[in-house]
């Protein structure tokens, strides 16, 4: 919101200071001021020019060339605008003064140019580009200005006032602060000045001649309506001072009429709204709106409205959305000479959510919905009639102040105890000085004993914004000044906070993963869209979706991380051949209960140009889920294939593991070559590894088993068989672990071989088996026994055993 | 006899101290002690010499054949050792090819400065809490003291998730804040409390250099009976400050958060130019940080704890603009791209 200090020192004499200076101060103490504009310095060169030629541009077709005058000379400049034409007063910005280009990044010195060999001096300025209400026809049009060639911009304009704007959103608590007067209090207790009374002067008559009638039907949306008849009016242009006013702090101006309901807005922050009173048949009633009522809108929307809407209508129709807009119908235009003003308050929530699904967002909007003082109106209407009749001689006032009110005027009172004021702020306020700040704010103290300081809240704080003592505190605080208080370490706990295990576990993986096994980690979006779940052929219904999604590819919740990750794959393998990724996050399953399942997953990929790849993927992510895996000591992991099902997994290469309940703890896999394609990842081979991190970390983690070292040798032999192709190694290792469960210490595979010099259908498996007893050397026929009971055992599998005689 | 093996011995050692090869130390080895070595003749002479001559003279020689292989042996060593050195620094060795590279992975950049601000919690005696990334509106809103059709819904635009609804809990949403985390922990542990809560948030807003809607949230919660806004400046000064391994200022001024009654936001002051004012800071010498407050009675109510008896703050800050300014990453949108180029060049 943009405010002007001109207009703050009409109501209390703020010291004078950099316009800094007082942006920070006012940041500290009450809300955020994003920017400080002093206007005479952002218009330094900057003049009213008037074109007195156009020509296009000898080399540019979408330039043209002008000569405009700034008084004492006629100088060429360059334009891109469409909009200028001759006889036409803009804003010229002359060498040497700061413009911000296309309205976009920072202030940039202007220097004498030649724009495709055309010489320039200075330039034509759009809005944007010097901080000006933008004109979407391009260039600002000043020729309503009616002023001399050559005028400085800032005189013309009648800007010599330093703006204050102030981040909106910092003011979302803060009613009395949108509009100048409530600036100015803020202001004033800051500076400890002091804020002149709002004063106005205006009569009503004595006696009704108006019949203006007023009926509020909901008093719970409307709980204050007053309304005044006015005739005699003459619409014309604004003064000069009211359209400047309006201006500086980013205004529109329209006609008379409409300034002055703007200017008393801006002052008071009371929105507030004059209707043609000739086209408002019989009087004002406040009501819900009929099923499919319509409306048209001053800003030309077709409304079509619920019974929700709160509107103003006549005895016929609707002339108003309440609080948010007017109708075009009852707009006070050129013809207009009588008024029917109206200044009311209105129910915050239902303005708030007839804006939003109407999709109207006005100044009215923006100030009902934070939920305003429902004394405000009257004081806001003496204000508007006063200016009308100082804008209109000849107007007369025809009414009553007719005035509905339907609200509660009895005081909301709070009580403090400034022990535990101070002790929540960790400073010591001294009592006088919370009594000084609580009384430069407008709070009326009550009673003052003790500790104990019963407050009186004035109505403007009242509606929403000061109920507690705590918020009390708020004011307390940031008046003695938050840079005030000395930061102080609490006292440490004597408790040392609960371990959380599973957090630490997965920092744990994070450093299995990519410090010891070489991945690497990415974050992907918690999303996905229909295509993926087409292409990886998930179940659609086990999917959360997004209402209000971004992009057609971020519909629905994930229940697999895979794939995202497989775009991953498809962005880097063209500078990568081969790829080690995972990414570790939730998924989102959807189990027919009001909160879904939302677990932690683990997701690991191998990817690898086939071209220049000539391992087994699907080992090299075993290889890597078994290392992971060994870390938390889950030894007794059961492998088993193909019992679940996974869509995108390859049908035969797949397996997965199982703990000693029978939960799935992880599974490997390569990519099911069709999904593979549906990702244009063909010619990648690509294994992957998904571990239900949830689950894995339930069983929480157990401390490494040691053994003492045996002090005795050990024996190694090794074993060759040519066997079945479809006797599985597994099979083949447990067969050997059979023989002596107690000596064999480790079975290394080293050699799997299948092709020339072994028949079809067969394949050649060597093993290093390792023997140990903790208590003696091995004898050789110890050796020797186990090794023909591993014969035995491998030709009963229908096993070859190679090399033997 | 005595004084020829004397001259002898002399003779040999002369020779090996002057021999300056492996091969000229075989010729010497060869003329003492070969098959008709100087040496061995006397030895084979020996049986010659009277009884008398021969206890002298039998020893004598043996110990000069003795002193003179060892002395042999030594020389023979050391001239090896500097024929080896000799070879070695011949050979052609260039150490500027490429090790033979071991892979090594990396850790996305966020994970890294979320573990660093959990261990700095952690050492303050912060617990650290978990909670869903997906959350119901009670959660997100109604018990932060932020009823529907409140202005302050605007302040985070949501993603809405659809076909769900609950009597209490209204619909389901995309967390907006890990804030919950604050109702959660509170409803489950109640007070005192001293917890983090590091997450992933969403906002329903486009993407650009400086904007994301999936991002990182660390939640803070210190709830106990004297708690002040004096102790959460402390704590965030002292995280900063490690967090930065310099002395870091930290700064409050007012801010609004419907869930915090004083509601603040902290800024602290510029790494790059210590508060003097840069363009980093915009010229202010601060950098806005979080926003944070004391938690309201509302939302203590929520979360079950008596307010008369308990008070405390809260706050909650972006990960993402750490990483940045840490590492002058220039584009938030880096962090979710997958880009390995990217991700690479974290280390740590």
């Amino acid at each position: 919101m943009k405010i002007s200090l001109k207009w703050l020192r009409e109501f209390t004499d703020i010291p004078e200071m950099e316009p800094e200076e007082l942006g920070k101060i006012f940041t500290l103490r009450t809300a955020e001021v994003e920017h400080v504009i002093d206007q005479k310095k952002s218009f330094e060169n900057m003049v009213i020019g008037k074109v007195e030629s156009v020509e296009k541009h000898p080399d540019a077709d979408k330039l043209i060339v002008t000569k405009t005058n700034i008084s004492d000379k006629t100088v060429q400049i360059v334009c891109g605008a469409p909009n200028v034409k001759e006889n036409m007063l803009v804003p010229i910005a002359l060498p040497g003064s700061y413009v911000r280009w296309h309205g976009e990044g920072d202030l940039i010195k202007l220097e004498k140019a030649k724009i495709r060999g055309v010489e320039s001096f200075g330039m034509i300025c759009a809005g944007e580009e010097i901080g000006l209400e933008p004109d979407p026809e391009g260039i600002v049009d000043l020729s309503h200005l009616n002023v001399e060639a050559g005028t400085p911009l800032a005189e013309a304009l009648g800007m010599d006032d330093i703006i204050i704007d102030i981040d909106n959103k910092s003011l979302t608590h803060r009613p009395d602060l949108w509009g100048h007067y409530g600036i100015a209090r803020e202001m004033a207790a800051i500076f400890k000045t002091e804020l002149k009374p709002f004063k106005t002067n205006v009569s009503y008559p004595a006696a009704d001649e108006s019949e203006l009638k007023i009926e509020v039907k909901n008093p719970d949306l409307c709980p204050r309506y007053t309304g005044v008849k006015i005739t005699d009016v003459k619409i014309e242009s604004s003064p000069k001072w009211l359209q400047q006013r309006l201006l500086s702090i980013g205004h529109g101006t329209y006609n008379n009429i409409v300034d002055a309901t703007n200017l008393v807005m801006e002052e008071l922050g009371q929105p507030l709204h004059a209707f043609d009173a000739a086209k408002i048949k019989g009087g004002i009633v406040v009501r819900r709106a009929n099923k499919d009522e319509k409306m048209t809108a001053l800003d030309g929307t077709e409304t079509k409205l619920q019974n929700e809407n709160l509107v103003i209508a006549d005895y016929e129709k609707p002339v108003a959305l309440a609080g948010i807009i007017g109708g075009e119908h009852s707009k006070v235009d050129e013809s207009t000479t009588e008024l029917i003003l109206e200044a009311a308050n209105f129910a915050p929530a239902n303005v708030r959510r007839t804006s939003t699904e109407l999709g109207i967002r006005t100044d009215s909007v923006q100030r009902f919905e934070k939920s305003l003082d429902p004394n405000l109106p009257s004081k806001a209407m003496d204000r508007l009639c006063e200016l009308i009749l100082k804008l209109c001689p000849g107007a007369k006032i025809v009414s009553t102040k007719k005035d509905v009110k339907n609200f509660d005027e009895s005081p909301t009172l709070v009580t403090i105890d400034l022990n535990r004021i101070n002790s929540k702020i960790g400073a010591d306020v001294p009592k006088e000085q919370v009594i000084d700040i609580l009384t430069r704010l407008e709070f009326s103290i009550i009673k003052n004993d003790s500790n104990l300081v019963s407050v009186e809240v004035p109505s403007f704080r009242a509606t929403k914004d000061v109920s507690l003592e705590d918020d009390l505190t708020e004011e307390i605080a940031r008046l003695y000044g938050y840079e005030n208080i000395e930061p102080v370490l609490p006292d440490q706990p004597i408790k040392i906070p609960e371990e959380n295990i599973e957090r630490k576990l997965k920092h744990y993986a994070r450093q299995i993963l990519s410090k010891g096994l070489g991945f690497n980690e990415v974050y992907q979006y918690s999303f996905y869209g229909k295509q993926d779940i087409e292409n990886c052929l998930l179940p659609e219904e086990l999917h959360i979706k997004v209402d209000n999604y971004l992009s057609e590819d971020q519909t629905h919740m994930r229940i697999s991380l895979i794939p995202n990750l497989l775009k991953v794959v498809g962005k880097n393998i063209s500078f990568e051949d081969k790829i080690n990724i995972y990414e570790i996050g939730h998924t989102y399953e959807d189990l027919q209960e009001y909160f879904p399942k939302e677990e932690k997953k683990i997701c690991g990929i191998i990817a690898a140009n086939a071209k220049k790849y000539r391992g087994t993927p699907f080992y090299e992510a075993k290889g890597a889920l078994e290392s992971l895996l060994s870390f938390y000591n889950f030894d007794d992991l059961e492998l088993r294939k193909g019992e679940s099902l996974c869509t995108y997994a390859h049908p035969n290469k797949y397996g997965a593991y199982y703990d000693k309940q029978g939960t799935e703890i992880a599974r490997v896999f390569e990519l099911h070559p069709l999904v593979a394609k549906k990702y244009n990842l063909d010619k990648v081979k690509i294994a992957a590894f998904e571990v239900n991190f949830t689950a894995l970390a339930a069983n929480g983690w157990a401390d490494s088993n040691y053994e003492p070292v045996s002090k005795y040798p050990s024996i190694t032999f090794d074993v060759s068989v040519v066997i079945d192709k479809q006797v599985e190694v597994g099979q083949i290792m447990d067969q050997i672990k059979k023989s002596d469960r107690e000596l064999i210490k480790e079975i290394v595979l080293f050699d799997l071989y299948e092709g020339e010099n072994i028949p079809v259908n067969k394949k050649s498996c060597a093993f290093t088996i390792t023997l140990q007893a903790n208590d003696r050397t091995l004898k050789d026929e110890e050796m020797k026994r186990i090794q023909q009971d591993i014969f035995d055992r491998l030709q009963k599998l229908g096993g070859e055993i190679r090399g033997l005689k | 006899m005595e004084k020829e093996l004397n001259k002898l011995q002399k003779d040999a050692l002369n020779d090996i101290s002057v021999a300056d090869s492996i091969n000229i130390l075989q010729d010497i080895e060869v003329k003492y002690i070969g098959r008709k070595g100087l040496i061995n003749e006397i030895l084979k002479g020996l049986k010659d010499l009277p009884d008398q001559e021969k206890k002298i003279i039998g020893p004598l020689s043996n110990k000069v054949k003795q002193e003179f292989i060892s002395a042999l042996e030594k020389k023979k060593n050391h001239l090896e050792a500097v024929e080896i050195e000799k070879q070695l620094k011949d050979e052609i060795f260039d150490i500027t090819v490429p090790g033979n590279a071991r892979p090594i992975g990396t850790i996305h950049p966020l994970s890294q400065i979320q573990f660093e601000c959990e261990n700095i919690f952690n050492q303050m005696g912060f617990a650290v809490m978990d909670g869903p990334e997906i959350e119901s509106e009670y959660y997100n809103f109604e018990g932060l003291n932020i009823p529907a059709d409140h202005p302050a819904r605007d302040m985070q635009d949501t993603f809405f998730l659809s076909d769900k609804h609950e009597e209490k809990h209204g619909g389901l949403v995309l967390r907006t804040q890990t804030s919950p985390v604050q109702i959660r922990t509170m409803e489950k542990y109640g007070a005192p409390l001293r917890v983090i809560a590091p997450g992933r948030t969403f906002r329903n807003e486009a993407t650009d250099a400086s904007h994301e809607h999936t991002f990182n949230q660390i939640e803070g919660l210190m709830i106990d009976k004297n708690i002040s806004l004096a102790n959460l400046k402390g704590v965030m000064m002292e995280f900063l400050t490690r967090l930065f391994r310099k002395e870091v200022k930290v700064r409050f001024r007012p801010g609004y958060f419907p869930f915090v009654e004083p509601g603040l936001e902290l800024d602290f002051s510029c790494l790059l130019c210590n508060g003097k004012g840069c363009s980093a800071c915009k010229r202010t010498g601060w950098i806005e940080f979080m926003g944070c407050g004391m938690v309201h009675p509302n939302v203590l109510k929520a979360g079950g704890v008596n307010s008369n008896k308990y008070q405390g703050w809260a706050f909650g800050f972006g990960l993402e603009r750490l990483a940045m300014m840490r590492y002058g990453i220039e584009d938030i949108r880096h962090f979710n791209s997958g880009d390995l180029r990217f991700l690479k060049q974290f280390k740590l």
